[in-house]
């Protein structure tokens, strides 16, 4: 009877309301970050009595977790750290509500960790961007975040940086005038490569082919147990993605031709939101562990 | 008293002899700096290991500053400092206390968030007395100078794996490590090498002597002849002024042509270095390594009308890009240069990375 009761409790706190809460809140905090943050909520909610429900409920809330948003690789990255991290607490530590409180508290010092990382890279990449003259960063913009791509950019302009939005189909045009490029991550697999917003593999190549260096600044919580070894190997690879969400809409149908219009039946519409770039590409990767060729990914992970 | 006078006036005067560049070539660096750590962690006095850290992070950067091409000077600083921390350590954790917090270590080392506060373990690092340690850290000093007067016969061991009968090597430079490499696996092995004459400085001739008279088939070419021999090669063997941490090198003007021209003739570019010449820092802007030097080798300034009509460059080094590279013959080992990371790792402590 008890036992029912604690399922009923811990089902009463939502973890992707719980977890959507976190990334609404607070815009700055990144995917794993709210994670660990909602893992830890659920912690606090959960009253189960023995040890194995206790894990059991949280891997079904990370699952759950994982399965509410469509691109979980970033958020997975962060989940199964704090699960790993638990699953080695539980066996240190022999009274269970201490273990629980122990969690509790470990699990802020980890997200305070994980917050102050973002500017420890900082200080790191201020040395990087120092050694050049004149810095023309590439800015990474997808079609299909239109909105994003401006953010940046004003973002950019407001901090005193000039910067320039270019087509991702203009990337081949710029990059002479390129120096370096830099580009963020969902996340950095096993073997140094990079997941990250669609069109960063084509950047990537486009900057390998005109010798320019491509610098990947990352959080070291961002790490993630993948070995794709093509981009059809990642977990979001899933048939929902692989349409365009509005190519049969009514909207969409009337800005065309009539001819066009038998043809888009044809179509095999494909709309990935992330790519992988193997690591050759890759020139260096910044972390708050330090700078990091792809291959030094291998020693710092955990 | 007069020990610390003595060791002021000893770091003064490599501070002067770096300056003066009256102390050349790493291999000697290196040990010089060794040498003279090994005097400042015995006559200074200290009882906490975070006044001796700072001690030799202090003196490391007055050399560093004084030469600052010569990058072995600040490996050698970050050896001894890494040295320092594992002393400590293994001291630390046989009296099963709680090691440090490797600050650049991993952050996510998820089990040191244990209940014990770090604070505390930062103040015992600070203030415990660990004098006693002195013996210890001495005789790792030691073993490392040690190591650094047998670098060349460590690396020249490893020569017969790698020269065969018959084959032809080509060099660039004088570099002592591949010229007792050569010459080692010349007392089993018949070979050919092709030395390039590496203008302006022609170190590429005295090689070529020395190689010629330990009895090694030498042949001396014009750079501008790299590109047409190197098909003849089989594998070209180099030294380095300098490897990188992304396994890029600094070397002898005219490398990155050698390097360049083996890629295209897919011939091996095997690199000889010993591990005091791999530094932890990465080349975010290559001409910043390099050394310009005076162009009187170039032209000369009796040659005539030209000599203020044109810029004269003399770059002293090359950076040659890992990509270029197939080996890298260590003291410890042949390895690819995708494997520096963990030499690195093992060998200095992120911590000091910046000196």
């Amino acid at each position: 009877m008890s036992e029912e009761l604690s399922i009923n409790d811990t089902e009463q706190f939502d973890i992707v309301t719980c977890y959507q809460k976190f990334l609404k809140d607070s815009p700055d905090m990144s995917m794993p970050i709210a994670a660990i943050e909602s893992l830890v909520e659920l912690i606090k909610h959960s009253k189960a009595t023995t040890l194995s429900e206790f894990m059991e409920s949280l891997k079904d809330a990370s699952q759950k977790l994982k399965s509410s948003v469509r691109n979980s690789i970033s958020l997975s990255a962060g989940a199964d750290l704090f699960l790993r991290f638990v699953t080695r607490t539980s066996h240190d530590v022999t009274n269970f509500e201490a273990c629980k409180v122990h969690l509790i508290n470990s699990g802020k010092v980890l997200v305070e960790k994980a917050t102050a990382v973002r500017h420890k890279i900082a200080e790191i990449g201020t040395i990087l961007i120092h050694s050049y003259s004149r810095v023309v960063m590439l800015l990474l913009q997808q079609a299909a975040a239109r909105k994003k791509r401006f953010k940046s950019t004003k973002i950019l302009r407001k901090a005193g940086i000039p910067a320039t939005v270019i087509l991702d189909t203009a990337v081949g045009y710029i990059i002479d005038k390129v120096d370096a490029v830099f580009v963020g991550a969902e996340g950095v697999v096993e073997n140094g490569g990079l997941i990250n917003a669609i069109g960063t593999y084509q950047v990537a190549v486009v900057a390998k082919a005109a010798n320019k260096p491509l610098y990947a600044v990352i959080e070291s919580y961002k790490f993630v147990r993948l070995f794709p070894l093509n981009q059809y190997d990642l977990p979001t690879h899933t048939p929902d993605l692989l349409t365009f969400p509005d190519l049969e809409s009514p909207r969409y149908l009337s800005n065309n031709d009539e001819s066009e219009d038998d043809d888009v039946e044809n179509f095999e519409a494909s709309n990935p939101t992330v790519d992988y770039t193997p690591p050759d590409y890759i020139t260096l990767l910044c972390t708050d562990l330090g700078v990091l060729t792809p291959s030094g990914i291998l020693l710092k992970r955990q | 008293m007069t020990g610390s006078r003595d060791l002021t006036a000893q770091i003064e005067s490599l501070i002067n002899r770096l300056r003066r560049r009256q102390v050349v070539g790493s291999w000697s660096v290196s040990l010089e700096t060794a040498l003279l750590f090994r005097q400042v962690v015995s006559v200074t006095r200290w009882s906490q290991v975070g006044t001796l850290i700072k001690l030799v992070k202090d003196v490391g950067r007055r050399l560093v500053m004084a030469q600052p091409r010569e990058l072995a000077v600040g490996n050698i600083v970050r050896r001894v400092l890494r040295l320092i921390r594992d002393v400590y350590n293994s001291e630390v954790s046989s009296n099963s206390v709680k090691s440090v917090p490797q600050k650049g270590g991993r952050l996510y080392e998820l089990q040191s968030y244990g209940g014990s506060n770090s604070f505390m373990e930062i103040l015992n690092f600070l203030t415990h007395s660990f004098s006693h340690l002195k013996p210890s850290i001495i005789s790792e000093l030691q073993e490392m100078i040690n190591e650094l007067e047998n670098m060349y016969v460590n690396i020249a061991d490893q020569a017969m794996e790698h020269i065969h009968s018959n084959e032809i090597i080509m060099t660039v430079g004088k570099s002592r490590t591949v010229e007792m490499f050569l010459k080692a696996a010349a007392k089993k092995r018949k070979f050919s090498v092709v030395v390039a004459e590496t203008s302006p400085t022609y170190l590429g001739h005295e090689m070529a002597l020395s190689l010629s008279q330990a009895g090694i088939d030498t042949t001396v070419i014009s750079d501008s002849a790299i590109f047409a021999v190197m098909s003849r090669v089989n594998k070209v063997i180099m030294g380095t002024h300098a490897v990188l941490a992304n396994g890029g090198l600094i070397s002898v003007s005219g490398a990155q042509m050698v390097a360049t021209a083996a890629k295209h003739h897919s011939t091996p570019v095997v690199v000889c270095t010993g591990l005091y010449k791999l530094s932890p820092l990465y080349p975010y802007d290559e001409d910043s390594f390099n050394d310009m030097v005076a162009p009187d080798s170039v032209m000369r300034f009796d040659e005539g009308d030209l000599i203020d009509k044109v810029t004269l460059i003399n770059p002293y080094y090359d950076y040659v890009s890992p990509e270029l590279v197939s080996l890298f013959i260590t003291n410890t080992g042949g390895h690819p240069p995708s494997y520096l990371y963990r030499l690195i790792d093992e060998n200095y402590d992120p911590e000091d990375t910046d000196i």
